[in-house]
């Protein structure tokens, strides 16, 4: 092992002090959330909530998926740093919606919808002022006729439309005996400017999430994927070749990739130890994942998991009487306290009525720290639920620079937690936009100076547990007055490094100088 | 075989074109018996809590009671009662029951008994299984012929449970891995071998403690000593942890194949145990065995297996050996692999050696020597079938398999098989037929 895993290992040295707890307050009640992640057996995956701005004031609105019941879609009305409140709307209540994720499909500004569900997925056209069509047929998209459980989406060099892929469960129709059904994953690369049929990804072992990254920095995307292992047969984790113009194909033994099993959920990507390649946390029962890159220089996809020296197996509740083994769903990397180390939630929550794991299983909030491994402080942050948890998002919902937490529910409703108090640092927000395709630069890079070390953000659209945000990209800086970041767009373009002034919202474009912009 | 769905929805259909004529009862019998004994196998790779030991002693019980289901009913079977440690003679069947109602009304008590905390698949499975067998079984029976058939059924499954209840097996909490646990701190002591937080305390350190049911008690089959520890080359010890190391730098296809075919790991397979389960239920499929052969042939390898993983966990726990990857990190080549997962306790001896031991004498004693078969157990997880001369054969690669591996010393594996020889022994001398 080199640089990355020495880097990482002093990180796992004791702590020298405590990171600042973030306070938050749990406003479901008064939020104006009310839906619910209802459902029996065909629905124990899945409970997504996505997080995009439909009204252009900035703020971003909430798409929560009601499983058997109706999903919703909620206008912002929060103001800056004041309550959340949201206003329910008809604009989106659809049926048998396991999750959602944003993304301006057809690059015209206006923000679209990919609907994952039990039964035909659906393409949704935003039109404007938060109203919606459905362009699946129009768009030539295949919705199918499946379990969808995971999504993952990435412009490929030279198209104008995105390739998307979805990932799918068992068969639906074999609850009698679902074990060994998984039914295939699609890859659906464009056609012109729609989508050709969907290509499929066998073999396919119960996707529950998915992530296009660029692992090597080859500048070459591949697809990370996920697996459940409670239900495939022969399965692994998996991550896919996704060259341009030839068939996917996976990456092998020989290439480096190493066999992982496990009850795969949900997958975050982030540069953890600061060494310019993507560190990724993967969720699961019991011991959750934290793997760094080996040895870059070897060009092998080969791991080593640093979850247990990191602090972050979250295997068994830290908090209540329940000492059985987790369930883990949505995990998010962000800095919710804004020291400028980042952080890790992760949505935790009984599958149903499993006794051999935690019933009363408490969501985690994993603060990065300078010298040591990640503490917990979900409890004394306050979002230590007992909900039995699914998606989630960490997201400023009301624009004051902290980081808010919505959590999809199995059978309660979302809650929703405000984060009040001081901030532990300051924090800078940017948006990136570019004019023609891709507006909103999925699969551009974000680079930020910290100290000596470049912390590498990818862009992605797609991870986590059916859920995911477009809009603000949040980071912390601790003290630092301003921040030093440059952006790498999708077309290989690398800006001149900014520096952007602390606690300002900051539009990103192209060739130009970042644009100023303020809430309200 | 493995328990795929296609062979499951295959074996449903078979059943449900079969005539239920008088002269077909044994035949659902026979399909009752597979079909529960393939969720068995399912049941246990899903429901966490049954790590090998866990999943032998539901072999046994559910075996048993599968067996308990003919006495009386069919000409041959007898009582286990008796003869296995604890278990008081079982209610008698009135005459005119139908064995095949009989043996799916225990069989669908059996598995919300032993498991009830498996997880909203294999709880929605269970009962789709119960709903069909049901239909097929008492379709063409009289009703009163049904109602007291299952009812002996569940009567022999509750006096089972309520047995299997005082064996010290039942409880079993954080997956086996106890809260607290006190290390020991001799260089040979075993130490945790993974970053798996839950695994940071061995699996079931009191599992030796459990009552026995063939054997007279846990210490009955003993292994010797192990190689004294040593750190220096050229001692034995030293040179078998070094053998363990070159074997893993020159592992052939076939030797690789042969450490994932038996590795069986829980959460991802049968488990070791129900990997003899599978075998069984293969020959039983293949030979077109009658029910009562096949259930006697589950209850005594099932018991066997049972006291083959209670008397082996007893020999880990006192000689407490460190496992080959820690060795060999710190005193050969720190960087060195394992091409399987090492499992969480004691190296000495062999697990999955000493089952394999006890199944094989068990198996042999049943089927004869020299009884040749096919076990395709991984087929549906990528692995070839492998075929046997018999079962001496398919033990003794068992066993091989996990140097193979990077497990196990060879010594762990020889003294194991030699060990589970002793076990199975007494299982064998058991009378399932008179």
């Amino acid at each position: 092992m080199r640089g990355a895993i020495a880097v990482l290992c002093s990180v796992a040295l004791p702590a020298l002090a405590d990171p600042a707890v973030p306070a938050f307050i749990d406003e479901t009640a008064t939020s104006g959330l009310s839906t619910v992640y209802e459902g029996d057996w065909d629905y124990m995956v899945g409970g997504g909530v996505a997080s995009f701005d439909c009204s252009g004031d900035g703020f971003p609105e909430l798409f929560l998926s009601g499983g058997a019941g109706p999903s919703a879609l909620y206008l912002n009305r929060s103001t800056p740093g004041g309550p959340l409140s949201f206003a329910k709307t008809e604009a989106l209540t659809m049926d048998a919606v396991l999750g959602a994720y944003p993304l301006d499909i057809d690059s015209d500004g206006v923000m679209d919808l990919v609907v994952l569900r039990q039964g035909p997925n659906r393409l949704l056209r935003g039109l404007g002022d938060c109203k919606f069509g459905d362009a699946t047929e129009a768009w030539g998209f295949d919705g199918g006729d499946a379990w969808s459980t995971a999504f993952a989406a990435i412009w490929e060099k030279g198209r104008d439309w995105p390739t998307i892929a979805i990932g799918n469960y068992i068969d639906r129709a074999a609850e009698d005996f679902p074990w060994g059904s998984c039914t295939d994953n699609w890859l659906h690369r464009p056609e012109g400017r729609s989508f050709a049929p969907p290509i499929p990804l066998t073999p396919s072992f119960c996707a529950l999430s998915m992530l296009f990254t660029d692992w090597n920095r080859s500048g070459q995307w591949a697809l990370r994927v996920s697996n459940d292992r409670e239900y495939y047969k022969g399965g692994q984790e998996q991550l896919w070749h996704l060259d341009p113009g030839q068939p996917p194909r996976l990456y092998t033994e020989a290439e480096g990739w190493k066999r992982l099993r496990i009850w795969g959920m949900g997958i975050a990507a982030a540069d953890v130890n600061r060494d310019g390649y993507q560190d990724y946390f993967l969720t699961s029962m019991a011991d959750n994942k934290l793997q760094f890159l080996k040895d870059p220089a070897s060009g092998k996809p080969d791991y080593a998991d640093l979850a247990f020296k990191s602090g972050v197996t979250a295997h068994r509740p830290y908090t209540g009487d329940d000492l059985r083994p987790s369930t883990a769903w949505h995990p998010q990397f962000a800095d919710v306290n804004n020291d400028g180390r980042l952080d890790i939630f992760v949505a935790k929550g009984n599958v149903a009525k499993m006794p051999d794991f935690a019933e009363r299983d408490p969501n985690n909030l994993l603060l990065g720290t300078a010298d040591g491994p990640f503490v917990e402080a979900g409890d004394r942050a306050g979002v230590a639920s007992m909900g039995i948890g699914r998606g989630a998002q960490v997201v400023d919902l009301n624009l004051d620079g902290l980081l808010d937490i919505v959590v999809v529910n199995r059978w309660t409703p979302a809650e929703v937690w405000r984060q009040t108090g001081e901030s532990a640092g300051n924090w800078v927000q940017v948006r990136l936009a570019q004019d023609g395709t891709n507006r909103d630069a999925i699969g551009a890079l974000v680079e930020i100076r910290r100290g000596e070390a470049i912390e590498r953000h990818e862009i992605a659209s797609g991870g986590g547990h059916v859920s995911g945000s477009v809009g603000w990209l949040h980071f912390g800086l601790g003290e630092a007055t301003s921040a030093e970041m440059r952006v790498i767009w999708p077309d290989g373009s690398e800006d001149p490094w900014l520096t952007l002034p602390a606690g300002s919202f900051q539009i990103l474009r192209p060739g130009k100088p970042a644009e100023a912009w303020s809430p309200g | 075989m493995s328990i795929d769905r296609r062979q499951f929805l295959a074996g449903s259909v078979a059943l449900l074109a079969s005539p239920a004529l008088a002269a077909d009862r044994a035949e659902l019998c026979r399909g009752a018996l597979i079909d529960w004994h393939r969720l068995v196998l399912e049941l246990v790779r899903h429901t966490a809590t049954y790590s090998p030991p866990v999943a032998s002693r539901a072999f046994a019980y559910v075996g048993i009671i599968a067996h308990e289901c003919h006495v009386g009913l069919v000409p041959g079977p007898v009582t286990l009662a008796g003869q296995v440690h604890g278990l008081e003679p079982l209610p008698a069947p009135a005459p005119g029951l139908d064995p095949a109602a009989v043996l799916d009304a225990a069989l669908g008590k059996a598995m919300v008994d032993f498991f009830g905390n498996t997880g909203p698949s294999g709880q929605g499975a269970m009962q789709a299984m119960a709903r069909k067998l049901a239909g097929e079984i008492d379709r063409d029976l009289a009703p009163e012929i049904a109602a007291a058939s299952r009812a002996h059924g569940l009567a022999i499954a509750d006096h089972v449970w309520a047995w299997s209840q005082s064996d010290g097996g039942a409880v079993v909490e954080n997956l086996g891995f106890p809260y607290d646990y006190t290390f020991g701190e001799d260089p040979s002591d075993w130490v945790p071998t993974s970053d798996i937080r839950i695994q940071q305390a061995p699996l079931l350190p009191n599992w030796g403690t459990n009552r026995t049911f063939a054997m007279p008690e846990a210490a009955a089959c003993t292994v010797p000593a192990h190689p004294a520890f040593s750190t220096e080359p050229g001692t034995a010890f030293y040179e078998a942890a070094r053998e363990v190391y070159d074997v893993s730098k020159t592992l052939t296809d076939e030797q690789k194949i042969i450490a994932r075919f038996w590795s069986d790991d829980p959460m991802l397979s049968p488990t070791p145990p129900g990997h003899w389960v599978s075998i069984i239920l293969q020959i039983a499929e293949r030979d077109r065995l009658p029910a009562e052969r096949t259930a006697a042939a589950l209850a005594v390898n099932g018991i066997a297996v049972a006291d083959a993983f209670i008397a082996c966990w007893r020999e880990k726990y006192i000689y407490n050996l460190i496992r080959p990857v820690t060795y060999i990190k710190r005193h050969i080549d720190p960087k060195w692999e394992t091409l399987l997962i090492t499992p969480p306790f004691p190296e000495y001896p062999s697990g999955h050696s000493v089952q394999s031991g006890a199944a094989e004498v068990a198996l042999t004693a049943i089927f004869g020597e020299n009884f040749a078969f096919e076990d395709a157990t991984h087929e549906d997880d990528g692995l070839p079938v492998r075929r046997f001369a018999n079962f001496r054969e398919a033990a003794e690669e068992a066993a091989i398999s996990r140097l193979y591996g990077g497990i196990h010393y060879r010594f762990a594996c020889d003294e194991g098989l030699v060990q589970g020889r002793c076990i199975g022994a007494h299982a064998a001398r058991l009378r399932t037929f008179a």
